[in-house]
């Protein structure tokens, strides 16, 4: 047994060799055959090497700077091996996807740091425990969960490693291509269930009671709070002992401003049919949000944990309660909006 | 326990009595079928019975008291949706009945019954987990899942009449692994998976070996009421596919359901719908309660069911 370490070392390195040598003997072959090994320019001396069309051409993206090789190399890096191998093996219980998450990152990134250049306000109201089961409840804007994400970015900046999930309403939940996408960065199906499993779990969710109603109002009604659902959150909050934590987002609506909507073509289509200054008529153009500067203001903590829980099953207290968020969120929304200058900047 | 054990041929069945004969050969079993397979000869009693057949309710009665039988493990459905709708049903459905009737006559107090979770239905509108408290919504399309959801609810009639009898039903997750064959396996099975283009829903396992293990466990203990059975953890279809290495072929789910429709009458008697939809939508179920009140503990989790049945498939194909 001992004496089989070094015996095998030897064939072993032979094979390297073999390896190396065939590379460096590939690697001449494609020097001389496409000429690539001079990068000084060549001179009138060198023999003309064959394939003169492709010679050419090279000789021309080199004129620019470029180097085919390593712009091939760049794309092929870029590109994933095959589609989907970005991903990890394993998925958290809803499906969100953590190697993916990390791949679309800059690009959230992007978006909340340059596209929209998010203002946070209120970060002292992020402050609690681990584990602590914290309720986010927002107001909803635009077709796209672009706020929930945000919301969540934002969250995870000032808590590194406290991601919320974002709920996102049915009919959005179920679209084909959107869905995956969406569950594998973290986005959930609303319904009561689904939000009560991850409190219990001690995840932060962020809730839009508005729902469809807050997604579908057109930009004249903007920041103008919609009906808060049944108050399904404050039951939700009773029960799970959440702190609810109210947020307003100002500037989503700017990013989609949905000037009509087309009931015939929601009719036909089954989704909704927005028509905004860019969409329909720039076609894939249009699906890119106008550059508003958002602020995202959390508020004063709502604390359910010194309520009964009997209270959940309430109708008066969790109308009473439901409204009394509500008032919270449009007092925030109107001092933000009424404080912003622009739009824009 | 004196057990009684209908569908000596299904998968859970002929497992189930191999496991107890192993633990005790001399463990009483009777067997209700048409016909006894030839690996138990000689190793359990066994009883010619055509549950469909029209007093077949006297005629097991009359075996239960004959034998003495304590336990009844009902497992006489069948794995793959059978061609013949009517007489899927007949059995399915009208034979649950008849066992039932005769169960509720002769005072037994403990009956397991073999549902699945499919039960429950893909649906858009479905929770990431599906409790067993939640409505039984089925498939509209797919006549097996209709029989079994019809079985689920006179197994319930029957533990409202009989307040003291324990009425189990388990409701695996897709079963899947080296020997089972159902509808899955089969789906999967192919060179090139069809999938729905822009669905890539969650999906969950059981392994054969763990359903084994819970259905022993639901004969042993004391306990009613239906459980879900899965392996822990979820995975997309997509990155299912990926750890099998296989293709796939996305396909928009009205092509899909167009094309193959005239094909899949003829071979299944159900539009592909009653199948591909449980691709389509999510379908997952909450196992907890399995897991704290039966003591179930499952050895798979979700993936290691789905490596175990891909790695035993790559291995059939070198034999």
């Amino acid at each position: 047994m001992k004496g089989g370490a070094p015996a095998n070392a030897t064939p072993e390195r032979n094979e390297f060799e073999e390896l190396r040598n065939s590379i460096s003997a590939l690697r001449e072959e494609l020097e001389t055959r496409f000429d690539l090994g001079s990068r000084v320019p060549r001179n009138a001396a060198s023999p003309p090497p064959s394939g003169a069309a492709a010679r050419d051409r090279v000789s021309e993206l080199e004129g620019l700077g470029l180097d085919p090789i390593e712009l091939f190399e760049r794309a092929r890096r870029w590109m994933p091996q095959r589609w989907g191998a970005a991903r990890s093996a394993e998925v958290d219980e809803f499906g969100l996807d953590p190697v993916h998450l990390e791949r679309v990152r800059p690009l959230l990134d992007f978006l909340f740091e340059r596209w929209w250049r998010v203002q946070v306000a209120g970060a002292e109201n992020l402050e609690s425990a681990d584990g602590e089961r914290l309720l986010f409840v927002s107001n909803r804007s635009g077709i796209l969960p672009y706020d929930g994400l945000m919301i969540a970015h934002a969250v995870e900046r000032h808590h590194p490693g406290r991601r919320p999930r974002f709920l996102v309403a049915d009919w959005l939940a179920t679209l084909p291509f959107l869905q995956p996408g969406l569950a594998r960065i973290g986005g959930i199906r609303a319904c009561t269930e689904n939000a009560e499993r991850l409190l219990l779990r001690g995840e932060a969710v962020v809730a839009f009671p508005e729902g469809r109603k807050g997604a579908l109002k057109l930009y004249r009604d903007r920041y103008r709070l919609q009906r808060f659902g049944r108050g399904g959150f404050v039951s939700l909050a009773v029960r799970s002992r959440a702190k609810v934590i109210p947020v307003a987002v100002v500037g989503a609506e700017e990013a989609h401003p949905m000037l009509l909507r087309l009931d015939l073509a929601t009719r036909l289509l089954g989704v909704p049919f927005p028509v905004t200054p860019t969409f329909p008529h720039l076609g894939p153009l249009g699906l890119v949000p106008l550059p508003a500067r958002w602020r995202i203001r959390f508020g004063e903590p709502v604390h359910f944990d010194r309520v009964e829980s009997q209270r959940a099953d309430d109708p008066l207290y969790v109308s009473r309660a439901r409204e009394q968020i509500r008032g919270k969120i449009q007092s925030l929304l109107d001092a933000e909006v009424y404080a912003r200058g622009s739009v824009w900047r | 326990m004196r057990l009684a054990v209908t569908g000596l041929g299904s998968f859970v069945g002929a497992r189930v009595i191999e496991a107890l004969l192993e633990a005790d050969p001399e463990q009483p079993i009777v067997g209700l079928d048409l016909e006894l397979p030839a690996s138990l000869e000689d190793r359990i009693a066994f009883r010619p019975v055509d549950l469909t057949g029209p007093a077949a309710d006297a005629r097991i009665a009359e075996i239960l008291r004959e034998q003495r039988s304590d336990t009844v493990l009902h497992t006489a459905f069948f794995g793959t949706p059978h061609r013949d709708v009517e007489y899927a049903h007949e059995l399915e459905v009208v034979g649950s009945l008849h066992l039932l009737n005769a169960i509720g006559a002769t005072g037994i107090e403990k009956l397991v019954v073999m549902s699945s979770a499919e039960v429950y239905g893909p649906h858009p509108d479905n929770p990431n987990f599906l409790t067993e408290q939640h409505a039984l919504r089925g498939h509209p399309d797919a006549h097996s899942v209709r029989d079994r959801v019809e079985v689920e609810r006179l197994v319930r009639l029957f533990a409202a009449r009989h307040p003291r009898a324990r009425a189990v039903t388990l409701r695996p997750a897709a079963v899947v692994g080296p020997s089972i064959r159902n509808r899955f396996t089969r789906h999967f099975d192919a060179k090139r998976v069809t999938t729905l283009l822009g669905y890539d829903p969650l999906m969950q396992f059981l392994h054969e070996d763990d359903l084994i293990d819970a259905v022993l466990l639901a004969l042993d203990r004391d306990l009613g009421g239906p459980f879900n059975l899965s392996g822990s953890g979820v995975l997309p279809l997509s990155t299912l596919l990926r750890l099998a290495g296989k293709r796939n072929w996305p396909c928009p789910h009205p092509l899909l359901y167009t094309l193959r429709y005239l094909d899949s009458v003829g071979r299944s008697a159900d539009p592909p719908q009653a199948f591909y939809d449980y691709l389509r939508f999510l379908w997952v179920v909450d196992g907890s309660r399995a897991v704290r009140e039966l003591g179930f503990s499952p050895l798979y989790t979700s993936k290691e069911a789905w490596m175990s049945f891909v790695v035993s498939r790559k291995l059939e194909a070198y034999v």
